[in-house]
């Protein structure tokens, strides 16, 4: 069956890093966002080195566990906002506990389900591009 | 006893008899107003004593208001013989009335001074004076104890010669003893003032400045007792402003009680401790006072902190295990049938909650690296020592080790249990780890097989794989070697000591 190509079929795939101190996560969202057709570029499971990703850049977006091995992940926040690039903070904190750094991200609540996680991330990257085209 | 004394003892107690009956006559003579003045005969002479001015109706009214007055009144000549004492004194020592005349005064009382010195003070009073008070004991011929105060006066002679002494004793025991009780008390609450861990602030309603503060509140302030009596509550930083102050007044004079939870305490070097502040407005007769207690709560503020901390971290763990549950369901879901991924994943769950189990007995301080092998290899406990060998260090791995390493033995042993050296009768695993000293001192773990069937690499990654390679080399940010021999599998794990200890 011939179909019309669709806008994200002729776009480069959108680049996701992926700061997660539990390996098993990162693994498993890292399967993930490949399968619903991402790119990763990379998985940082401590703050230094996700602060270091995100300063080198080429990366479309980011997903944040807000608690890095016992650090707060909210520099990288900070660091992401000034960058402009859009990102998600997943986390097991409920709203009430979480850190003054991520006021106004959007968060999700670990464990989160894969399809909304995706579903997320699609809203942030469209908000992005439409941010971008309108500037 | 013989004749002669006894006829002396008659004597005796004829002549007792008529001096007895002569002071009672006297006494009757000075009560009624007769006499303005009498005469005793003494060793020393006779001796005159004026009792009273020329008035003699005025005198038998002084006799009437002696006998009246509710003092013990007891006049004694010169050789301390008591000629006269009214009823208060009979009742006060316990004497049938008269019984009291013609003795020695010692025979109605026994005198004890409160303080050595006081005698001597006593008889240069009455030698310089002619008059003395003060305080000391009596002790009646029952042995009763009697804390008096007497005022006693030199009485003369017509010739102005001292003659003898007119005491006017009363008995202060009762308020002695309630003195002595509330000293008692006193020293109680004072004790209990000086050594509370609360402050205690002693604040005037109408000056609103504080009249008096216990050690503890200069120990909490860092002032001294007498920097902090004067001022007002909002100067030593307890409220906000002179019109909290006033505020604080007003509300206690209403309720009675004012309670501030969380104040600011500010200490003279600037430090800020979190206080609760309890305010009593009380009434010390007649005069209304507020107590404050101040309570250093900051302990308390760190302690509900850190609850509120650990909450957050638990439940921060809670849904990250979940996360990593529903992770291992995905992953174990992409191979083999239902009935297989239900074996599996509760397996694995297992393994998960063993680690779990054993990061909660170290309050999340780490595993020991021994502990974790046993624990998840708990399956295979009666093969430990026999053909599970275990040998290393003590060794402390720190959470994320431990809960990656720990999943990876899982996967190992679940894996040796089927296919590799725990599914024969014969087969060994050897699992080792040790401390590589050096400049970067590497931590190393590894487990190895031997007398199980011929293994061959798996022809697809499973998620097996990928637990006990890149998941444990992520946990450790190290690296991990997986070698199919012919002689068994053998899993290599080597990382920086720093990521694997704590």
């Amino acid at each position: 069956m011939d179909q019309v190509p669709t806008t994200r079929d002729t776009q480069p795939k959108a680049c996701i890093l992926i700061v997660e101190d539990e390996p098993m996560l990162a693994f498993a969202l890292e399967e993930f966002l490949i399968d619903a057709g991402f790119a990763v570029l990379g998985v940082a499971g401590r703050i230094e080195k996700a602060l270091t990703m995100i300063e080198t850049g080429g990366f479309d977006a980011a997903i944040l566990d807000a608690n890095l091995a016992g650090v707060s992940a909210g520099p990288a926040a900070t660091a992401l906002r000034e960058r402009g690039v859009p990102f998600i903070v997943v986390s097991g904190y409920l709203a009430s506990q979480q850190q003054s750094a991520f006021k106004g991200a959007l968060c999700l609540q670990k464990p989160c389900p894969p399809e909304r996680l995706i579903e997320a991330l699609r809203g942030i990257l469209t908000a992005q591009r439409a941010g971008g085209a309108i500037a | 006893m013989n004749s002669l004394s006894q006829s002396a003892l008659f004597a005796e107690v004829a002549d007792l008899r008529t001096r007895l009956d002569g002071a009672e006559e006297t006494l009757r003579a000075i009560r009624g107003g007769e006499v303005d003045a009498f005469v005793v005969e003494s060793a020393a002479g006779p001796q005159v004593y004026t009792l009273q001015g020329q008035d003699a109706e005025a005198s038998r009214v002084r006799g009437e208001m002696l006998a009246q007055v509710s003092d013990a009144v007891i006049a004694v000549d010169g050789e301390m013989r008591v000629f006269y004492l009214n009823t208060a004194a009979e009742r006060l020592y316990g004497l049938a009335a008269s019984h009291g005349l013609g003795q020695p005064v010692s025979k109605i009382y026994e005198l004890r001074w409160l303080h050595p010195e006081d005698e001597a003070a006593a008889q240069a009073a009455l030698r310089d004076h002619g008059e003395w008070r003060g305080e000391n004991v009596h002790v009646r011929p029952d042995g009763r104890e009697l804390n008096v105060e007497s005022g006693i006066t030199v009485l003369r002679d017509t010739a102005g010669q001292p003659s003898g002494l007119l005491a006017v004793i009363r008995d202060v025991s009762e308020r002695k003893a309630r003195e002595e009780k509330v000293l008692v008390s006193e020293v109680r609450y004072r004790r209990l003032f000086e050594a509370a861990h609360d402050g205690v602030l002693i604040v005037d309603p109408e000056t609103r400045r504080i009249v008096e503060a216990n050690p503890f509140m200069t120990q909490l302030l860092g002032y001294p007792h007498e920097q902090l009596v004067g001022k007002e509550l909002y100067q030593i930083g307890l409220l906000r402003d002179e019109a909290a102050s006033q505020e604080m007044v007003k509300k206690l004079k209403r309720t009675s009680q004012v309670r501030y939870e969380d104040l600011p305490l500010e200490s003279q070097g600037g430090d800020h401790q979190e206080v609760e502040v309890v305010a009593n407005l009380y009434d010390e007769s007649g005069h209304p006072v507020i107590q404050c207690n101040i309570r250093d709560i900051t302990e308390r503020k760190r302690t509900e902190e850190h609850v509120k901390m650990l909450m957050a971290e638990v439940n921060h763990r809670a849904k990250n295990l979940l996360a990593v549950v529903q992770a291992v369901a995905v992953q174990t879901a992409k191979h083999g049938d239902v009935a297989t991924f239900v074996s599996r994943l509760s397996e694995r769950i297992g393994g998960l909650a063993a680690g779990q189990d054993l990061l909660v007995c170290n309050q999340w301080q780490g595993v020991e690296v021994s502990d974790l092998v046993t624990a998840q290899l708990a399956h295979f406990q009666d093969l430990i020592g026999t053909r599970v060998l275990l040998a290393g260090p003590t060794a402390r791995l720190t959470p994320d080790a431990a809960q990656g390493i720990g999943m990876a033995l899982h996967e190992l042993a679940t894996n040796a249990a089927k296919y590799g050296a725990l599914s024969n009768s014969d087969g060994t695993v050897r699992i080792t780890w040790q401390i590589r000293a050096g400049a970067e001192p590497r931590f190393l773990m590894s487990w190895l097989e031997d007398g199980g069937p011929k293994v061959v690499a798996p022809a697809r990654t499973g998620f097996g794989q990928i637990v006990i390679g890149r998941m444990a080399e992520a946990s450790v940010q190290g690296a991990a070697e997986i070698e199919y021999g012919s002689d068994g599998l053998s899993w290599n794990l080597s990382a920086p000591l720093k990521n694997v200890l704590t």
